[in-house]
């Protein structure tokens, strides 16, 4: 080993007895575990839904429609060296005893999947033969299920032959998540589960040689109907846009914090580091070591200690990834496959950047200092250009952080938010600690000492108070959401809202239902459904009439739900004009924020599209619809005449108490066909959904709070000298060591109290904006907050300051003043 | 005196000044001071507080420039030399001792030693470290490290270090400054008898009277003047 690097070691463990290159170490590895962690995290889910989407898709190429499509829909096309195959999925309820659970079915025909494969157990290859069923193992379990039972769907009973492991081609959006069961084709007729109008998605499935596809793809493009799209390898949608991807941004954003945290404690940690090795510098180039070697035994130590630290942090990130993945993988489709070698050296690359960035330019400093620093105890010249490298430096160390993050603008938004929240927070914390110490100053021996004190620390104050405030703001708007938010947005509706909805019921099969809940004094009411697209307005097609955004608007870009009523439905206020009387023919009524949005009156003249039938209507009133209402809700209601002769479909929902589950079971029973969807299970699994997220983000959280403490520790360093000056100072003056250290607890104390209050404050504006904006329900005081925050807070600061500040002997305290 | 002065002096300050500028204005620590140091030769500036002697010390080390003159070694401005040059020349030739030691706390008495040694690229390090440490007493501490040594003890080391590279000149400032009196008479006859045996020349820097009496010349600055204490 070389002289330089037998000093860097020495030094670096030497100095692992300081305060602040313990900081520095924790700080770096906990930077470099969450780097891991996401990043490894991040690409195994990437290259699971993403990367490896021809297994996703389970094809090439996918035509994908809200209708049935016909047998000859690609007749004409170039389909040369081509294999298709077709899927049918819808979501129904399957059963077993008095046990019901929704599904997303799908319906296959061999071959199937073209790309990808069915992973089983037992394993085997092609495609439930027809009579068997394949079940995922969210299904076995919740219905209690065993290879060789029978499952319930619609008219015939199916046999469980195999459990489902993983299957490509899940589809899109929520249904992708729903327990998947697989059928054979030829089951859906006898079944009856599937009827004209039902929301089913229907798919041809195609894969071929790469040029076959291209030009299949290109001629099928301008073929496309509205209600159909096309899924193509290149295309495919990227994980940013579907619920995994907003996943993983919510746990990279809420790493941000941590990193940020980490890089300012490793800025703060290595001030202090620096400005205590001057005369250790400054004695080793009086030795005679060149600067030019000084600043590489420096830079020796920083990168045994991004050894040291890389090493740990990957070992972290390992066991935190495999507990996060451990917390999602039953949420997940399927089993994901291993990251990418050069993902595990995400962490450490970042690592290396933040302590070679931020540390070069204190120990480039260092090589300057003077070597009559020995005799006289010089400062170093106050370097402008290193002040502008460690600025330079940080600006790259946000830009690289945004870049691993992938998500630059919510990124840059958190990080305004934190900075200008931190700005705001520090202030008031500052000016709330004065107000409370200018009372105490009067009453208390210690007070005028203390309100000396804090303004002799504003500035770190200020500081601490931001970190601190900010900390505790998130983690307990995270903490409280997780748990409760879905709780409390279902507990404000009324115990019978409405938990089924039923679609699918044909004008055939109405009757039979009303009676059906009639005969239990069930209170339902069937409403139609037909489906249109707006297309006109005044006469005139309707898109050149409005602005980009509302061209874009979510009710002109697909088809609506439009229903006809000779009564106003009870639940829907009027807000604007009259409820229409008998005869009055080609009268509508709007929902409030689709008029509102669109920009439409009364009286103006919309026009619809309905299966190429052109219907209009004018409008003569406006309703408010409360959309989580859980009861049948349109925003185009027509007068019964217009419509009463377009092909419709019927709705309803209704509330069934626990004892009442049978009643859904009779009815599937009766009416295969229809779609039952029990709200209860959607929203247990969003809750699970949510829980899980809130879970992983608290734990991410947890050691931001970490490195905050870490933070905190390190800026009560950079004061330490001058409050030990003056601790010194008081002792000899006169004050016992007992009120030295009741001055500094009054302080702690004080600045805690005073943070976790404003972070009370903060969090419950953050809540109440939650509430009334995300859930729409009426915010509430959490009093548990106001209790823990300001106990934790204190408790934090009393702990760090305790830990760094030990009390001072009196021959220390003289020793200390005669060394000025 | 007048055979010293025919002597090619190995340490010359001519007509050097230090002025530094403060909120107050321009304060002139000392202008037009000339000084020779022979070959050898034990000489002591003595000095209140705040005289100027430390500034004055790291000038004729060339650890600082003038504000005006020149400070000369072996006969060289030591302001024509570059930074890396003056290390060279500290490195070969100069030693100091401090008043608080500066020892390296994680190194124990032979590493400490050692050190200068090997920076200078020396084979027998290990060696000559061991004889100078032996010679100031401390053979049998080799492997302490500064924290489980006294304040005199540590000034040893810090004597064997400065010794161990044969230095030309050994600066030492207020050498006895942080040890008890029985200590500091210890460490100074160490001090001196080295001094002698190897032929450096010392420059010390106190306002010890008795440890500045022991020296072949005295220098008393004040206000801003050297003057000649003769006995």
């Amino acid at each position: 080993m070389s002289l330089l690097t037998r000093l860097a070691t020495r030094q670096l463990w030497s100095q692992l007895r300081t305060t602040e290159w313990r900081a520095l170490l924790l700080a770096s590895w906990i930077a470099i575990a969450l780097t891991t962690l996401l990043a490894v995290l991040g690409d195994r889910l990437e290259r699971g839904l993403l990367r490896e989407s021809a297994a996703l898709l389970g094809a090439d190429l996918v035509l994908s429609s809200s209708r049935p499509i016909a047998p000859e829909r690609l007749d004409g096309l170039p389909l040369d060296g081509i294999r298709q195959t077709r899927v049918i999925q819808f979501p129904s309820m399957v059963g077993r005893g008095d046990d019901l659970m929704l599904v997303s079915v799908r319906a296959l025909q061999a071959p199937y999947p073209l790309r990808g494969e069915l992973v089983t157990e037992p394993p085997g290859t092609g495609i439930p033969a027809p009579g068997d069923v394949w079940v995922e193992p969210r299904v076995m379990t919740q219905l209690q299920l065993q290879p060789g039972d029978q499952l319930e769907f619609g008219y015939q009973p199916l046999s469980v032959s195999r459990e489902l492991l993983g299957s490509p081609d899940r589809g899109t959006g929520f249904r992708s998540f729903s327990p998947h069961i697989l059928v054979n084709a030829a089951d859906l007729e006898a079944s009856g589960v599937l009827a004209p109008g039902s929301r089913a998605n229907y798919r041809i499935l195609l894969a071929g040689p790469a040029e076959a596809i291209t030009a299949l793809n290109r001629a099928l493009q301008p073929t496309l109907a509205d209600y159909e799209r096309i899924h193509a390898l290149s295309k495919d949608q990227p994980l940013t846009g579907n619920a995994l991807g907003n996943a993983l941004s919510y746990l990279k954003l809420s790493a941000l914090i941590a990193l940020l945290l980490s890089a300012l404690t490793i800025v703060l940690a290595l001030r202090r580091f620096s400005l205590g090795q001057h005369t250790r510098s400054a004695l080793l180039l009086n030795l005679g070591l060149r600067p030019g070697q000084l600043i590489r035994v420096y830079l020796y130590q920083l990168l045994l200690a991004w050894l040291l630290t890389a090493s740990a942090g990957v070992l972290t990130g390992y066991v935190l990834e495999w507990s996060v993945y451990r917390w999602l993988a039953d949420l997940l489709p399927q089993a994901l496959p291993t990251a990418h070698w050069l993902r595990w050296l995400s962490g450490p690359a970042l690592g290396l950047a933040l302590l070679v960035l931020l540390g070069l330019p204190p120990i480039l400093q260092l090589a300057r200092i003077p070597v009559a620093h020995l005799l006289r105890g010089d400062a170093p010249p106050r370097d402008r250009t290193a002040l502008l490298m460690q600025g330079l430096s940080l600006l790259l160390l946000a830009a690289t952080l945004l870049a691993f993050l992938q998500a630059p603008l919510p990124a840059l938004g958190l990080l305004l938010f934190l900075l200008l929240g931190g700005a705001l927070f520090g202030w008031l914390a500052q000016a709330g600690l004065q107000a409370c110490a200018r009372p105490l100053a009067r009453r208390l021996l210690l007070g005028r000492l203390l309100l000396m004190r804090l303004r002799q620390q504003r500035q770190w104050h200020r500081l601490q108070a931001a970190v601190v405030v900010m900390l505790l703001t998130l983690l307990s708007v995270v903490w409280v959401s997780r748990a409760d938010l879905i709780e409390q947005w279902q507990a404000q509706f009324p115990d019978d809202t409405p938990n089924y909805f039923l679609i699918n019921i044909q004008p055939w099969q109405k009757d039979g239902v009303d009676r059906f809940f009639a005969e239990r004094e069930l209170d339902t009411e069937l409403y139609p459904m037909i489906r249109g697209r707006l297309t006109a307005l005044n006469g005139d097609p309707i898109k050149p009439q409005l602005s980009a955004e509302q061209q874009d608007h979510n009710t002109l870009r697909r088809e609506l739900n439009l229903s006809w009523r000779v009564e106003r439905p009870t639940h829907n206020p009027l807000v604007a004009g009259q409820w229409w009387q008998p005869g009055d023919a080609g009268a509508i009524s709007i929902e409030r924020e689709m008029a509102e949005e669109l920009g439409l009156a009364l009286g103006d003249r919309l026009g619809f599209d309905i299966g190429g039938v052109r219907v209009e209507g004018e409008i003569r009133n406006i309703r408010e619809v409360v959309w989580t209402s859980f009861r049948p809700n349109f925003y185009i209601i027509f007068n019964p005449e217009a419509l009463q002769n377009a092909p419709a479909t019927w709705i309803t929902s209704f509330h069934l108490e626990p004892e009442q589950r049978g009643i859904s079971r009779e009815l599937l029973q009766q009416f295969p066909s229809l779609t039952l969807i029990d709200i209860d299970q959607v929203l247990d699994q969003l809750a699970g959904w949510l829980q899980r997220l809130g879970d992983s983000s608290a734990l991410i959280l947890a050691l931001s709070l970490g490195c905050g403490v870490m933070l905190l520790g390190v800026t009560l360093l950079q004061a330490l000298e001058q409050r030990r000056f003056e601790s010194a100072l008081l002792q000899t003056l006169g004050v016992t060591a007992d009120q030295a250290r009741q001055l500094d607890l009054l302080e702690f104390l004080l600045i805690g109290l005073v943070c976790g209050l404003l972070a009370s404050l903060s969090a419950e504006g953050v809540l109440a904006m939650l509430h009334q904006w995300l859930l729409q329900i009426p915010p509430r005081l959490h009093t548990e907050l106001w209790l823990a925050l300001p106990l934790l807070a204190a408790l934090i600061f009393v702990l760090i300051g305790w830990l760094i500040r030990r009390p001072l002997r009196l021959d220390q305290c003289y020793r200390l003043l005669r060394a000025g | 005196m007048s055979h010293l002065n025919r002597e090619k002096p190995l340490i010359e300050a001519q007509d050097v000044a230090k002025s530094f500028n403060t909120q107050a204005g321009r304060v002139d620590l000392f202008r037009d001071l000339t000084l020779h140091i022979l070959p050898g030769e034990s000489l002591a500036i003595i000095g209140r507080s705040g005289a100027g002697k430390s500034t004055l010390l790291s000038l004729l080390a060339g650890l600082d420039t003038p504000s005006a003159g020149h400070v000369l070694f072996d006969g060289q401005p030591l302001d024509q030399l570059d930074d890396a040059a003056r290390a060279a020349l500290r490195l070969e030739q100069i030693s100091f001792i401090f008043q608080s030691f500066h020892l390296l706390p994680e190194l124990d008495a032979l590493d400490n030693v050692r050190l200068p040694l090997e920076i200078q690229g020396r084979t027998d390090a290990d060696r000559k470290a061991r004889h100078w440490l032996e010679q100031v007493g401390l053979g049998a501490r080799l492997d302490h490290y500064p924290a489980q040594l006294s304040g005199g003890e540590q000034q040893r080391v810090a004597i064997a270090r400065a010794f161990a590279t044969e230095p030309r000149v050994l600066f030492a400032d207020e050498p006895t400054g942080n040890l008890d009196d029985d200590t500091g008479q210890q460490i100074i006859e160490q001090l001196f008898r080295l001094n002698r045996d190897t032929g450096a020349t010392l420059v010390l820097i106190t306002h010890d009277t008795e440890l500045a009496a022991r020296c072949q010349r005295r220098l008393h600055l004040q206000n801003g003047r050297l003057e000649e204490v003769h006995s």
